[in-house]
Protein backbone atom coordinates (compact mmCIF):
# COMPACT_ATOMS: atom_id res chain seq x y z
CA UNK A 1 0.00 0.00 0.00
CA UNK A 2 1.28 3.41 -0.91
CA UNK A 3 1.78 6.13 1.70
CA UNK A 4 -1.56 7.53 2.90
CA UNK A 5 -2.53 11.01 3.98
CA UNK A 6 -5.08 11.04 6.75
CA UNK A 7 -7.11 14.15 7.52
CA UNK A 8 -8.57 15.46 10.73
CA UNK A 9 -11.83 13.72 11.64
CA UNK A 10 -11.34 10.90 9.17
CA UNK A 11 -12.27 7.43 10.43
CA UNK A 12 -9.24 5.12 10.40
CA UNK A 13 -10.48 1.71 9.36
CA UNK A 14 -9.10 -1.68 10.33
CA UNK A 15 -8.52 -2.35 6.63
CA UNK A 16 -6.32 0.72 6.32
CA UNK A 17 -4.29 -0.22 9.39
CA UNK A 18 -3.91 -3.76 8.11
CA UNK A 19 -2.85 -2.50 4.70
CA UNK A 20 -0.23 -0.18 6.18
CA UNK A 21 1.04 -2.96 8.47
CA UNK A 22 1.17 -5.26 5.50
CA UNK A 23 3.69 -3.00 3.76
CA UNK A 24 5.96 -3.20 6.79
CA UNK A 25 5.95 -6.97 6.89
CA UNK A 26 5.33 -7.85 3.25
CA UNK A 27 6.45 -4.92 1.20
CA UNK A 28 4.33 -3.66 -1.63
CA UNK A 29 5.98 -4.42 -4.97
CA UNK A 30 5.61 -2.67 -8.28
CA UNK A 31 7.25 -4.35 -11.25
CA UNK A 32 8.42 -2.29 -14.22
CA UNK A 33 9.44 -3.83 -17.52
CA UNK A 34 10.52 -0.62 -19.23
CA UNK A 35 12.37 2.52 -18.23
CA UNK A 36 10.59 4.43 -15.51
CA UNK A 37 10.28 8.08 -14.50
CA UNK A 38 8.27 8.48 -11.28
CA UNK A 39 5.81 11.35 -11.37
CA UNK A 40 4.03 10.70 -8.06
CA UNK A 41 5.07 9.64 -4.57
CA UNK A 42 3.40 6.24 -4.95
CA UNK A 43 6.72 4.37 -4.56
CA UNK A 44 7.67 5.80 -1.16
CA UNK A 45 8.25 3.02 1.35
CA UNK A 46 7.72 0.30 -1.25
CA UNK A 47 9.85 -1.79 -3.57
CA UNK A 48 10.21 -1.13 -7.30
CA UNK A 49 11.38 -4.15 -9.25
CA UNK A 50 12.87 -3.72 -12.71
CA UNK A 51 12.55 -6.73 -14.98
CA UNK A 52 13.78 -6.21 -18.51
CA UNK A 53 16.07 -8.18 -20.81
CA UNK A 54 17.45 -4.92 -22.19
CA UNK A 55 18.97 -1.94 -20.41
CA UNK A 56 16.58 0.38 -18.60
CA UNK A 57 16.73 3.59 -16.60
CA UNK A 58 14.94 5.09 -13.63
CA UNK A 59 14.98 8.83 -14.02
CA UNK A 60 14.49 10.94 -10.90
CA UNK A 61 13.23 14.50 -11.14
CA UNK A 62 12.89 17.22 -8.52
CA UNK A 63 9.87 18.23 -6.48
CA UNK A 64 8.28 14.78 -6.44
CA UNK A 65 9.82 13.47 -3.25
CA UNK A 66 10.69 15.19 0.01
CA UNK A 67 13.55 14.90 2.49
CA UNK A 68 13.33 11.57 4.33
CA UNK A 69 11.45 9.70 1.60
CA UNK A 70 12.91 6.34 0.64
CA UNK A 71 12.10 3.41 -1.59
CA UNK A 72 13.91 0.27 -2.54
CA UNK A 73 14.91 -0.60 -6.10
CA UNK A 74 15.66 -4.15 -7.25
CA UNK A 75 16.68 -5.40 -10.67
CA UNK A 76 15.84 -8.98 -11.56
CA UNK A 77 16.19 -8.58 -15.33
CA UNK A 78 19.27 -9.30 -17.43
CA UNK A 79 19.35 -5.69 -18.61
CA UNK A 80 21.25 -3.31 -16.36
CA UNK A 81 19.04 -0.63 -14.81
CA UNK A 82 20.74 2.73 -14.38
CA UNK A 83 19.55 5.32 -11.90
CA UNK A 84 19.61 8.52 -13.89
CA UNK A 85 19.72 12.09 -12.77
CA UNK A 86 16.83 13.93 -14.34
CA UNK A 87 16.53 17.23 -12.54
CA UNK A 88 17.20 15.62 -9.15
CA UNK A 89 20.81 15.00 -8.13
CA UNK A 90 21.69 11.41 -7.20
CA UNK A 91 24.95 10.62 -5.44
CA UNK A 92 26.36 7.27 -4.36
CA UNK A 93 29.54 5.70 -3.03
CA UNK A 94 28.97 2.81 -5.41
CA UNK A 95 27.53 2.61 -8.86
CA UNK A 96 24.21 3.88 -10.17
CA UNK A 97 24.14 0.94 -12.58
CA UNK A 98 22.17 -1.88 -10.98
CA UNK A 99 23.08 -5.32 -12.32
CA UNK A 100 20.73 -8.30 -12.39
CA UNK A 101 19.89 -9.30 -8.80
CA UNK A 102 21.38 -6.06 -7.52
CA UNK A 103 19.46 -3.35 -5.70
CA UNK A 104 19.53 -0.66 -3.08
CA UNK A 105 17.74 2.10 -1.22
CA UNK A 106 17.14 5.52 -2.74
CA UNK A 107 16.99 8.07 0.07
CA UNK A 108 16.01 11.69 -0.53
CA UNK A 109 17.80 14.38 1.43
CA UNK A 110 15.68 17.10 -0.15
CA UNK A 111 13.24 17.55 -3.00
CA UNK A 112 16.16 17.92 -5.40
CA UNK A 113 18.82 15.55 -4.02
CA UNK A 114 18.98 11.87 -3.25
CA UNK A 115 21.58 9.32 -2.18
CA UNK A 116 21.57 5.80 -3.53
CA UNK A 117 22.82 3.11 -1.12
CA UNK A 118 23.50 0.00 -3.18
CA UNK A 119 23.16 -3.26 -1.28
CA UNK A 120 24.63 -5.22 -4.16
CA UNK A 121 26.98 -3.80 -6.70
CA UNK A 122 28.28 -5.29 -9.89
CA UNK A 123 30.27 -8.47 -9.48
CA UNK A 124 33.90 -7.64 -8.87
CA UNK A 125 35.94 -8.69 -11.85
CA UNK A 126 38.88 -10.94 -11.08
CA UNK A 127 42.28 -10.65 -12.68
CA UNK A 128 42.75 -14.39 -12.49
CA UNK A 129 40.02 -16.86 -13.36
CA UNK A 130 40.07 -20.57 -12.62
CA UNK A 131 39.44 -22.42 -15.87
CA UNK A 132 39.77 -26.06 -14.86
CA UNK A 133 42.24 -28.77 -14.03
CA UNK A 134 42.59 -32.36 -13.02
CA UNK A 135 44.65 -34.95 -11.20
CA UNK A 136 47.77 -36.40 -12.76
CA UNK A 137 47.74 -40.19 -12.61
CA UNK A 138 49.48 -41.53 -15.71
CA UNK A 139 52.80 -40.99 -17.51
CA UNK A 140 51.36 -38.23 -19.67
CA UNK A 141 48.36 -35.96 -19.13
CA UNK A 142 46.78 -33.69 -21.73
CA UNK A 143 44.50 -30.79 -20.89
CA UNK A 144 42.46 -30.13 -24.02
CA UNK A 145 40.34 -27.03 -24.71
CA UNK A 146 42.39 -25.23 -22.06
CA UNK A 147 43.37 -22.24 -24.22
CA UNK A 148 40.97 -19.97 -26.06
CA UNK A 149 40.56 -16.44 -27.30
CA UNK A 150 39.21 -15.44 -23.87
CA UNK A 151 42.69 -15.19 -22.34
CA UNK A 152 46.10 -14.37 -23.84
CA UNK A 153 48.10 -15.64 -20.84
CA UNK A 154 47.71 -18.55 -18.44
CA UNK A 155 48.97 -19.75 -15.07
CA UNK A 156 49.23 -23.47 -14.39
CA UNK A 157 50.00 -24.72 -10.89
CA UNK A 158 50.95 -28.28 -10.04
CA UNK A 159 50.79 -29.31 -6.39
CA UNK A 160 51.66 -32.56 -4.61
CA UNK A 161 53.73 -33.55 -7.63
CA UNK A 162 55.06 -37.06 -7.14
CA UNK A 163 56.58 -39.56 -9.59
CA UNK A 164 55.86 -43.24 -8.97
CA UNK A 165 59.57 -44.10 -9.11
CA UNK A 166 63.04 -42.71 -9.80
CA UNK A 167 63.96 -39.17 -10.73
CA UNK A 168 62.19 -38.36 -13.99
CA UNK A 169 61.88 -34.91 -15.55
CA UNK A 170 58.50 -33.30 -16.07
CA UNK A 171 58.18 -31.96 -19.61
CA UNK A 172 55.68 -29.69 -21.31
CA UNK A 173 54.40 -29.86 -24.88
CA UNK A 174 51.81 -27.67 -26.57
CA UNK A 175 49.10 -29.14 -28.79
CA UNK A 176 50.53 -31.90 -30.97
CA UNK A 177 53.84 -30.09 -31.56
CA UNK A 178 56.92 -32.27 -31.05
CA UNK A 179 59.49 -29.81 -32.41
CA UNK A 180 60.42 -26.11 -32.43
CA UNK A 181 60.85 -25.92 -28.66
CA UNK A 182 63.73 -24.01 -27.06
CA UNK A 183 64.48 -23.90 -23.35
CA UNK A 184 67.11 -23.19 -20.76
CA UNK A 185 67.18 -24.47 -17.17
CA UNK A 186 69.04 -22.83 -14.35
CA UNK A 187 69.48 -24.10 -10.80
CA UNK A 188 69.03 -21.60 -8.01
CA UNK A 189 71.03 -22.97 -5.12
CA UNK A 190 70.36 -22.27 -1.47
CA UNK A 191 74.05 -21.84 -0.60
CA UNK A 192 75.93 -21.58 -3.88
CA UNK A 193 75.95 -19.64 -7.12
CA UNK A 194 73.18 -20.18 -9.61
CA UNK A 195 74.23 -22.57 -12.32
CA UNK A 196 73.22 -23.45 -15.82
CA UNK A 197 71.78 -26.93 -15.94
CA UNK A 198 70.77 -27.74 -19.47
CA UNK A 199 69.12 -26.26 -22.50
CA UNK A 200 68.29 -26.86 -26.12
CA UNK A 201 67.61 -24.82 -29.22
CA UNK A 202 65.77 -27.67 -30.95
CA UNK A 203 63.92 -29.71 -28.38
CA UNK A 204 60.82 -31.87 -28.66
CA UNK A 205 59.44 -30.49 -25.38
CA UNK A 206 60.21 -27.98 -22.66
CA UNK A 207 62.02 -29.42 -19.64
CA UNK A 208 60.15 -28.09 -16.59
CA UNK A 209 61.50 -29.71 -13.44
CA UNK A 210 63.48 -32.58 -11.94
CA UNK A 211 61.28 -34.83 -9.83
CA UNK A 212 62.17 -37.41 -7.24
CA UNK A 213 60.04 -40.19 -5.84
CA UNK A 214 61.96 -40.28 -2.56
CA UNK A 215 61.84 -36.52 -1.96
CA UNK A 216 58.34 -35.77 -3.27
CA UNK A 217 55.93 -34.10 -3.16
CA UNK A 218 56.99 -31.02 -5.10
CA UNK A 219 55.17 -28.06 -6.61
CA UNK A 220 55.71 -26.29 -9.89
CA UNK A 221 54.36 -23.01 -11.22
CA UNK A 222 54.11 -22.57 -14.98
CA UNK A 223 53.32 -19.35 -16.85
CA UNK A 224 52.24 -19.80 -20.47
CA UNK A 225 52.01 -16.68 -22.60
CA UNK A 226 50.17 -16.42 -25.93
CA UNK A 227 49.44 -20.12 -26.47
CA UNK A 228 46.21 -19.45 -28.38
CA UNK A 229 47.54 -16.52 -30.35
CA UNK A 230 49.25 -17.62 -33.56
CA UNK A 231 52.65 -16.39 -32.51
CA UNK A 232 55.57 -17.64 -30.41
CA UNK A 233 54.45 -19.13 -27.07
CA UNK A 234 56.63 -18.26 -24.10
CA UNK A 235 56.89 -20.44 -21.00
CA UNK A 236 58.32 -19.58 -17.58
CA UNK A 237 58.38 -22.19 -14.84
CA UNK A 238 59.87 -22.68 -11.42
CA UNK A 239 59.75 -25.15 -8.60
CA UNK A 240 61.85 -26.82 -5.93
CA UNK A 241 63.55 -29.79 -7.53
CA UNK A 242 64.08 -33.26 -6.14
CA UNK A 243 67.16 -32.25 -4.10
CA UNK A 244 65.07 -30.10 -1.78
CA UNK A 245 67.73 -27.37 -1.82
CA UNK A 246 67.68 -26.26 -5.45
CA UNK A 247 65.03 -24.49 -7.47
CA UNK A 248 64.88 -25.16 -11.15
CA UNK A 249 64.08 -22.06 -13.20
CA UNK A 250 62.95 -22.70 -16.73
CA UNK A 251 62.57 -20.28 -19.59
CA UNK A 252 61.30 -21.76 -22.81
CA UNK A 253 59.25 -21.20 -25.90
CA UNK A 254 57.62 -22.78 -28.89
CA UNK A 255 59.05 -20.71 -31.71
CA UNK A 256 56.41 -21.41 -34.33
CA UNK A 257 53.51 -19.06 -35.07
CA UNK A 258 51.04 -21.67 -33.91
CA UNK A 259 47.71 -21.43 -32.10
CA UNK A 260 47.34 -24.09 -29.41
CA UNK A 261 44.26 -25.15 -27.45
CA UNK A 262 45.88 -27.85 -25.31
CA UNK A 263 49.02 -28.72 -23.37
CA UNK A 264 50.53 -31.91 -22.02
CA UNK A 265 52.59 -32.63 -18.90
CA UNK A 266 54.69 -35.79 -19.20
CA UNK A 267 57.23 -37.80 -17.30
CA UNK A 268 60.51 -38.35 -19.13
CA UNK A 269 60.45 -42.00 -18.03
CA UNK A 270 57.67 -44.58 -17.81
CA UNK A 271 57.04 -43.44 -14.23
CA UNK A 272 53.53 -42.19 -13.65
CA UNK A 273 53.02 -38.75 -12.15
CA UNK A 274 50.49 -37.84 -9.50
CA UNK A 275 49.58 -34.32 -8.53
CA UNK A 276 46.92 -31.66 -8.78
CA UNK A 277 46.85 -29.36 -11.79
CA UNK A 278 44.95 -26.07 -11.79
CA UNK A 279 44.68 -23.80 -14.83
CA UNK A 280 43.92 -20.09 -14.56
CA UNK A 281 43.46 -17.41 -17.19
CA UNK A 282 44.79 -13.87 -16.78
CA UNK A 283 42.10 -11.33 -17.63
CA UNK A 284 42.90 -9.41 -20.81
CA UNK A 285 41.39 -6.26 -19.33
CA UNK B 1 57.37 -53.43 -20.18
CA UNK B 2 53.91 -51.96 -19.58
CA UNK B 3 52.89 -49.40 -22.18
CA UNK B 4 52.81 -45.90 -20.67
CA UNK B 5 49.39 -44.31 -20.47
CA UNK B 6 48.02 -40.89 -21.30
CA UNK B 7 45.09 -39.18 -19.58
CA UNK B 8 43.16 -36.48 -21.42
CA UNK B 9 41.08 -33.92 -19.54
CA UNK B 10 38.73 -31.92 -21.72
CA UNK B 11 38.49 -28.66 -19.82
CA UNK B 12 35.46 -27.52 -21.83
CA UNK B 13 33.30 -30.64 -21.42
CA UNK B 14 34.77 -32.14 -18.25
CA UNK B 15 35.25 -35.46 -20.05
CA UNK B 16 38.25 -37.57 -18.99
CA UNK B 17 39.74 -40.48 -20.92
CA UNK B 18 42.76 -42.66 -20.21
CA UNK B 19 44.43 -44.83 -22.83
CA UNK B 20 47.76 -46.43 -23.75
CA UNK B 21 50.27 -44.36 -25.73
CA UNK B 22 49.67 -44.76 -29.44
CA UNK B 23 52.55 -45.69 -31.78
CA UNK B 24 53.49 -42.09 -32.53
CA UNK B 25 53.48 -41.12 -28.85
CA UNK B 26 55.46 -44.20 -27.91
CA UNK B 27 58.09 -43.49 -30.57
CA UNK B 28 58.39 -39.87 -29.40
CA UNK B 29 58.55 -41.00 -25.77
CA UNK B 30 61.38 -43.44 -26.49
CA UNK B 31 63.28 -40.87 -28.54
CA UNK B 32 62.91 -38.26 -25.77
CA UNK B 33 63.96 -40.79 -23.15
CA UNK B 34 67.10 -41.65 -25.12
CA UNK B 35 67.95 -37.97 -25.58
CA UNK B 36 67.43 -37.29 -21.86
CA UNK B 37 69.70 -40.18 -20.93
CA UNK B 38 72.39 -38.99 -23.36
CA UNK B 39 72.11 -35.44 -22.04
CA UNK B 40 72.39 -36.67 -18.44
CA UNK B 41 75.46 -38.73 -19.30
CA UNK B 42 77.06 -35.83 -21.13
CA UNK B 43 76.33 -33.49 -18.23
CA UNK B 44 77.74 -35.94 -15.68
CA UNK B 45 80.87 -36.41 -17.81
CA UNK B 46 81.32 -32.66 -18.23
CA UNK B 47 81.02 -32.15 -14.47
CA UNK B 48 83.46 -34.99 -13.75
CA UNK B 49 85.94 -33.60 -16.30
CA UNK B 50 85.64 -30.14 -14.79
CA UNK B 51 86.22 -31.50 -11.29
CA UNK B 52 89.23 -33.53 -12.47
CA UNK B 53 90.73 -30.47 -14.15
CA UNK B 54 90.16 -28.39 -11.03
CA UNK B 55 91.79 -31.03 -8.83
CA UNK B 56 94.77 -31.29 -11.18
CA UNK B 57 95.32 -27.52 -11.13
CA UNK B 58 95.11 -27.42 -7.33
CA UNK B 59 97.65 -30.26 -7.10
CA UNK B 60 100.05 -28.38 -9.40
CA UNK B 61 99.65 -25.29 -7.24
CA UNK B 62 100.03 -27.26 -4.04
CA UNK B 63 96.72 -25.96 -2.61
CA UNK B 64 93.71 -27.60 -1.05
CA UNK B 65 90.14 -26.64 -1.99
CA UNK B 66 89.70 -24.86 1.35
CA UNK B 67 92.90 -22.86 0.83
CA UNK B 68 91.74 -21.82 -2.62
CA UNK B 69 88.36 -20.73 -1.25
CA UNK B 70 90.15 -18.71 1.46
CA UNK B 71 92.20 -16.97 -1.20
CA UNK B 72 89.16 -16.16 -3.32
CA UNK B 73 86.87 -15.02 -0.48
Amino acid sequence: MAKQTFTSGQVLTAAQVNALQSNDFNQTVTTKTTSYTPTTTTDIGTRVIMNSASATTITINTSIYSAGDTFFISNIGVGVCTLTTGTCTITTAGSLAIPQYGGGTLYFTSASAAIYYPSAGPTASSGLTYIGGGALSTTSTTFSSAFSATYDNYLVTVNSLTPSTGTPNMNLTLGAATSSYVFSNMYANATAAWAFSQGSSSASSIYLNDLGASTAPQSTRIEIMSPFIAEKTTVLATGLNYTGSQWLYTVGAHTGATSFTSFTLSSSTAATLSGTVRIYGYANS
Amino acid sequence: MTTPQKTIFNIETGETTTRDFNETELAQFNADKLTAEQNAEALAKAQADKEATRAAVLTRLGLTSDELLALLS
